[in-house]
């Protein structure tokens, strides 16, 4: 099992190395002017203080000559400083990342909440109700996340004053009241951003849920005396694999979806961090972003490598095979 | 990194001076409501006293950072103002005033500006503010490695910088220089913060500490950055307890925030301004606040003959007259915002004789209605003929044919362009468009790499800043992009910098301005009018050409609205 880990481990290596090159190449390829990036974009230069500032910065070295500096520098795990501030690349992803993280758990917990209920009735029964709510997820769903910003902004916030609309609350409150405070600065970004993943949630659980419960199955289990809360453990183990596999379906949109979404409710996370790492040409900050997408990426696939077949028996063979083929 | 104990830490010690400002603001309220009722027409006294409140302004880009010298950027800027004091800085009609200088004087030859430090005045970390922190300023400014772009300017004609004593400093320039008081409108730093550390990284990068109305807090990244009122104000404590910033990227947003209640500033969309004015639920929420920046739009033609076109005078002049700016401004910005004739707008006095012998410019009045047959008539005495046949004007078989470089994230650019692109069609020339990033088109711009392209230029208060958008020593590295070249503007600009004698020195920037009409090496535009909106729980907010925060006393003057909460 080591050696499965440790291969797969290494086979992620060349992709990584690819993708920061790739970021590099078209962060290179966008035309800039260093100086332009010192001064912020806005600074009057005159062309004196602009060739005293070209004196000061180092000679600007190639494009190749940057990234063997760059990949020199990860690998002693120093992703170097953002050109906007100076400060470490880190400490300006750390202060981002929580944002993002809670945002997009939030909006993740939000589709598999309204999506698996509406999924389960929907095997259950047909028409009704639910195909009335799955109609309407699938309206919702070709929403543009920005137009249902503004509109939820519109009317939730301003015209009603139900929420918060924008932001991330005052953070000096104590204990519990900054907890709830921070919920209700995150029911509008989250429902924008589980918008779209709503109808994809249903309809995708609508299909599982109808696999697994197949007539005849549930038939067989019930003949056996099984019912209530015993049915539903004796079915759990298999259900959970594709509610398992449909996250790899949700998150890239949401990761994508969340960038608007944060410039739109001011949510200080690393969508923004990106949209100003682009339009600043800070490429220290820009390709740490890529490389921890492409890692987050690539450990998704690896965690799920190692987390399916623990449970599904017939990956488990198929790992097994694969560990004597190499001995 | 930030964000975790010290930001409690900071957030502890806040508490103690807040409380402070509650008793004080408590024993005022005391002191004010026993025995008379509050007259309607208050003595500025008594409102003055009236303090407290908490004004949310909205900030669409974060800072890169808050050391003073080398956070040039607006947002820096913006909350430098309220943290520290410059020597002197200028009141909304953009006159000079002093701030942390209560005076000075300069020597007859021109060449000695010699300032008096108020006394007294200390830093909020309570370290007495000195001579030698303005001394330690320039020196830092002057500091390649301090990256001061944004600041170095004006400084660049200083031979020496002295403090022979605590309470004066004496500036010693290499030749007379009218500019130079404006020059000290730059933040003064804390010297004993900044020695024996890395300038770029200093913790009070993040946590400046100054002289200014406002004390820091608190910089939650990406979130809001706190101040709080300094009590020990030398001009005595500011009408808020706290001032935040918020950082809300979307326009957008910031405006539904400011109806939500949530900022108490905002900007109101030019498209729904008008409507807003007679809203009379918004009037009773918000009172209304109008300015005209000094920014202004315009066209650059490269014309150092890199393309066919643009060398020539009278192609410029033509194509200036037959944009519609009138009509722009009238449709498009719903009348709000300005056509601008001149690039000196604003910055000399309205009226204004040319010295006796110069001849007034044959297009001068470029900026009224578009003139399509004196504009094909230039083009015909040009060398661009429109074929019988009909289609593009053609000089020697080439067509009039170019591209404008537009920055694709403004409205502005990308509406007058389409609308420019109409009006010069009728006059036989097409002009295609190509939208780019800011930074695209900033370093396309600085490379020469274009034929026509649309910028802004944000001009100071003073004329002499024209220097980087018209003196040909500005076109390689600076910001004259459509390569003019004039030897007499550019003597007139020098002259005008060691003039002294303000009529003497007008009539030479009249001078330059009347060449401009004739050369046109640009196509003066427009200038959008800023609509904001402030919350009524406040009063004191007064507009200039630089918002209600960029002049003295800016935010210092706003306090609670009387009878408000």
């Amino acid at each position: 099992m080591t050696g499965y880990i440790l291969r797969r481990a290494l086979v992620t290596l060349p992709t990584l190395l690819g993708i920061t090159l790739v970021a590099f190449a078209i962060l290179n390829l966008l035309p800039t002017d260093p100086l332009l990036t010192w001064s912020d974009g806005t600074a009057p230069l005159s062309a004196e203080a602009a060739s005293r500032l070209r004196d000061a910065l180092q000679p600007d070295s190639g494009p190749v000559t940057r990234y063997a500096t760059w990949l020199f520098g990860l690998l002693r795990f120093d992703l170097g400083r953002s050109l906007r501030d100076g400060r470490p690349v880190t400490a300006v992803l750390a202060e981002a990342l929580p944002w993002t993280l809670v945002l997009n758990l939030s909006a993740l917990a939000a589709i598999y909440a309204v999506g698996l209920p509406l999924g389960w009735i929907g095997a259950r029964r047909r028409g009704g109700a639910a195909a009335a709510g799955r109609a309407l997820l699938l309206i919702l769903s070709v929403v543009p996340p920005f137009a249902a910003a503004l509109l939820l902004q519109r009317l939730l916030a301003v015209r009603l004053g139900l929420l918060p609309l924008q932001g991330t609350g005052a953070g000096d409150a104590p204990g519990v009241a900054a907890g709830v405070d921070l919920l209700r600065h995150l029911v509008l970004p989250t429902t924008c951003l589980a918008l779209a993943g709503w109808a994809y949630a249903a309809r995708y659980a609508r299909a599982a849920f109808r696999a697994i419960l197949a007539p005849e199955a549930l038939a067989a289990a019930r003949a056996r005396g099984l019912h209530g809360i015993s049915l539903a453990r004796h079915f759990a183990p298999n259900s959970a694999l594709p509610f398992v596999w449909m996250v790899a379906g949700i998150v890239p949109a949401l990761v994508s979806g969340s960038v608007v979404i944060e410039a739109i409710f001011s949510w200080p996370g690393l969508g923004q961090v990106l949209l100003r790492g682009v339009e600043g040409r800070d490429y220290p900050l820009v390709m740490a972003l890529m490389l921890l997408s492409a890692v987050t990426v690539l450990a998704g696939q690896l965690v799920a490598d190692l987390v399916l077949p623990a449970i599904d028996p017939r990956l488990r063979d198929l790992v097994a095979r694969d560990e004597n083929v190499r001995g | 990194m930030t964000c975790g104990m010290s930001g409690r830490a900071r957030a502890g010690l806040a508490l103690l001076p807040l409380v402070t400002a509650a008793l004080v603001t408590a024993a005022l309220v005391a002191a004010t409501t026993t025995g008379c009722s509050p007259a309607r027409d208050e003595p500025a006294g008594r409102a003055a006293a009236r303090r407290g409140g908490r004004f949310v302004f909205p900030l669409a880009i974060e800072p890169a950072t808050l050391n003073f010298v080398s956070g040039t950027d607006q947002a820096s800027v913006m909350v430098e103002r309220l943290v520290a004091d410059s020597l002197v800085d200028h009141d909304a009609d953009l006159r000079v005033v002093p701030r942390l200088a209560a005076s000075w004087e300069i020597s007859p030859d021109g060449r000695v500006l010699t300032f008096h430090l108020r006394d007294g005045v200390r830093f909020h970390d309570g370290v007495a503010c000195t001579s030698a922190d303005v001394v330690y300023t320039w020196e830092r400014i002057m500091d390649p490695a301090s990256h001061a772009v944004g600041r170095v300017d004006p400084f660049l004609p200083v031979e020496k910088v002295e403090a022979p004593d605590p309470v004066t400093v004496r500036v010693t320039y290499r030749e007379p220089y009218a500019p130079a008081l404006r020059g000290w409108e730059i933040p003064i730093m804390p010297a004993h913060l900044y020695r024996g550390t890395d300038f770029a990284t200093a913790p009070a990068n993040r946590a400046p500490v100054g002289t200014g109305p406002f004390r820091f807090v608190s910089w939650e990244a990406g979130r809001r950055i706190v101040l709080a009122a300094n009590l020990d104000y030398w001009a005595g404590p500011p009408g808020l307890d706290r001032f935040e910033f918020a950082i809300i990227p979307s326009a957008d947003t910031a405006y539904q925030a400011l109806l939500a209640g949530e900022v108490d500033y905002a900007r109101i969309p030019q498209a729904v301004a008008a409507t807003r004015a007679e809203d009379p639920e918004f009037r009773r929420r918000f009172s209304e606040v109008r300015y005209v920046p000094l920014f202004f739009n315009y066209i650059a033609w490269r014309g150092d003959g890199s393309n066919p076109f643009f060398a020539d005078a009278r192609v410029r002049r033509a194509l200036g007259m037959a944009i519609d700016r009138r009509g722009y401004v009238r449709s498009v910005l719903h009348g709000l915002g300005e056509v601008v004739s001149s690039p000196f707008r604003g910055l000399l006095p309205p009226s204004g004789a040319l010295p006796a012998g110069d001849t007034p410019a044959a297009g001068a009045a470029t900026a009224a209605t578009p003139d399509l047959e004196t504009a094909a008539t230039l083009l015909e005495a040009a060398g661009w003929r429109r074929p019988s046949t009909g289609g593009l004007r053609r000089r020697n078989g080439t067509p009039f044919r170019f591209k404008l470089l537009v920055f694709a994230g403004g409205d502005d650019h990308v509406q007058f362009s389409q609308v420019a692109q109409d009006d010069l069609r009728r006059l036989g020339i097409e002009m295609t468009i190509e939208r780019l990033d800011w930074q695209a088109l900033l370093s396309r711009l600085r490379s020469g790499d274009f034929q026509a392209a649309m910028s802004g230029f944000i001009p100071g208060p003073d004329a002499d800043s024209l220097y980087g958008l018209l003196h040909s020593s500005q076109i390689d590295g600076g910001q004259n992009y459509a390569a003019f070249r004039d030897p007499d503007t550019d003597a007139w600009f020098l002259a005008a910098r060691r003039t002294l004698d303000d009529t003497a020195r007008q009539a030479l920037y009249r001078r330059i301005e009347n060449r401009i009409a004739t050369e046109q090496p640009y196509a003066f535009l427009f200038a959008p009018a800023v609509i904001a909106g402030v919350s009524a729980r406040f009063e004191g907010a007064k507009a200039s050409p630089q918002g209600i925060l960029g002049h003295m006393p800016g935010a210092f003057a706003l306090r609670p609205a009387a009878g408000g909460s």
